[in-house]
């Protein structure tokens, strides 16, 4: 799990390195980090991370220590990758059934209609959603489309 | 080196031609390369002191050849009775039972031939007791033709990738689709009018159905999972999706969006032959007759190859694979 975290730092020598080691030690691959000594404020650095645990407990475990060494998490959010699909629908269709597909971790951003000239309905969607949901999600349009004999064409 | 050629069709009749062109190639590397005998429905012609490639390749009916011409005995029997090294198999695909180039195949490889085909039949139907027949047998079992034309996907994968774990291969594998469907892209024209053209301008044949429904793209993902991914799958293991249904509707608002509909075969865990959108950008995104393969791969990341995949250009691959027997057996 990918998280996005914000520590606050005492502004003096070796605390940076003070802070590492917890994350290092508990399985934490740094993506990148922020040394942000403009924002100095109360005596306190901000330091910004993107940081890879291997679980959730890596990352409490990573928490605990970091407060006993008194550096303080002052923000921590799960960064969620979300990819943007396209797909398009042909046949007759029951575009409810396509909407109530999604779930709560997938949203339609797009969608278009064409004025059928041919005797088959015709529509585009894209659909953002966490990545590792992608599959799941064109799975399950599949398998609506071929409840409705509507042809799916997912992008690769 | 003799070799029979089995099948004088289309691709037989320009193979014995591309092996006149080449017949100094061929025999550097092997002078006693020689065509002893060639067969097809009607019979037979034989002579172990070699056939005249001028004569054939100036016929489009093997009786024309010879008065001499042995009527109405099998190919079968032109197997049985030869003492050729190769036979090279170019008879008509069956994805029912692989018959008659099945049992063509068969024989040969029992009676210790080395086999260069075209014929994705038998391939399709009984892969892995092809492969094991020739290993029992010890000799060379070459089907560089029977997938995607000219495009030298075997010899690439076997040569030049020993070391790469293939994890997915994908690909437009039939030339007929992809003509329509570019036509369709670039003209705006319905399926059906885009197929009627196709079929007068001969690009499809008059019954479409192995090209439009995906039959043909199927039977070459079946050899190239079986192939290259070391699989045990049969056709009926495919799942498929025609492009009869795609609409200009369709292609237009994929258009809009940056995308082309391909018919794309994929072998990855899952085995499909289905429409998809491709970005216009995409290696995959090639248009009119042509074929391409796209490998996915552990040390190589992404390999693309493009060509004809269909058609006089598929004598290239059954050449190379003639010269690949020669050059490892002679």
């Amino acid at each position: 799990m990918k998280l996005d975290l914000t520590l606050g730092l005492i502004d003096r020598p070796g605390q940076l390195i003070k802070a590492l080691e917890p994350l290092a030690k508990n399985g934490g691959n740094i993506i990148s980090i922020i040394h942000e000594r403009e924002k100095v404020s109360s005596g306190y650095v901000p330091v910004s991370l993107v940081v890879d645990f291997p679980t959730i407990a890596n990352f409490e475990k990573t928490k605990r220590e970091l407060e006993d060494v008194s550096i303080s998490v002052i923000k921590s959010e799960e960064i969620i990758e979300k990819a943007n699909v396209s797909f398009i629908l042909i046949g007759k269709l029951d575009v409810r059934k396509i909407v109530e597909t999604e779930t709560d971790k997938a949203r339609i951003v797009n969608f278009e209609s064409s004025a059928p000239t041919s005797k088959e309905a015709c529509i585009r969607l894209n659909i953002e959603a966490p990545v590792e949901e992608i599959n799941r999600i064109v799975a399950k349009l599949k398998e609506v489309a071929e409840e409705e004999n509507a042809v799916l064409i997912s992008s690769v | 080196m003799k070799a029979i050629l089995v099948g004088f069709g289309f691709i037989g009749r320009s193979l014995v031609k591309t092996i006149r062109l080449k017949k100094n190639t061929l025999n550097l590397i092997d002078k006693e390369f020689k065509l002893v005998g060639v067969s097809d429905l009607d019979g037979y012609l034989y002579n172990e002191k070699g056939l005249s490639l001028e004569k054939l390749a100036s016929i489009n009916e093997i009786p024309e050849y010879s008065p001499n011409f042995l009527m109405e005995k099998s190919s079968l029997e032109l197997i049985e009775k030869c003492d050729a090294d190769i036979m090279i198999e170019t008879t008509p695909t069956n994805i029912e039972d692989g018959k008659p180039g099945l049992t063509h195949m068969e024989k040969a490889l029992s009676k210790g031939m080395h086999v260069v085909t075209s014929n994705k039949g038998p391939l399709v139907v009984e892969f892995k007791k092809l492969v094991n027949l020739s290993k029992e047998m010890g000799v060379e079992f070459k089907y560089e033709a029977t997938v995607a034309g000219a495009l030298p996907i075997f010899s690439l994968v076997n040569e030049c990738l020993q070391g790469d774990e293939i994890l997915r291969i994908s690909g437009i594998l039939n030339g007929t689709a992809n003509y329509i469907l570019s036509k369709m892209y670039f003209e705006g024209t319905s399926f059906e009018l885009t197929l009627k053209e196709a079929q007068e301008r001969g690009i499809t044949e008059s019954d479409p159905t192995y090209d439009i429904e995906g039959i043909d793209a199927a039977c070459k993902v079946v050899i190239l999972a079986n192939a290259i991914m070391k699989r045990d799958v049969r056709f009926k293991d495919v799942k498929r999706v025609g492009i009869k249904r795609i609409t200009p509707e369709a292609v237009n608002l994929a258009k809009q969006s940056g995308y082309v509909i391909k018919l794309i075969g994929t072998i990855d865990k899952n085995l499909e032959v289905a429409p998809k959108l491709i970005p216009e950008t995409h290696p995959l995104c090639v248009h009119g007759t042509l074929n391409v393969l796209h490998l996915e791969t552990d040390l190589a990341k992404v390999i693309t190859i493009i060509g004809y995949g269909a058609g006089r250009e598929t004598v290239s691959a059954m050449v190379n694979d003639i010269i690949s027997v020669i050059k490892k057996r002679n």
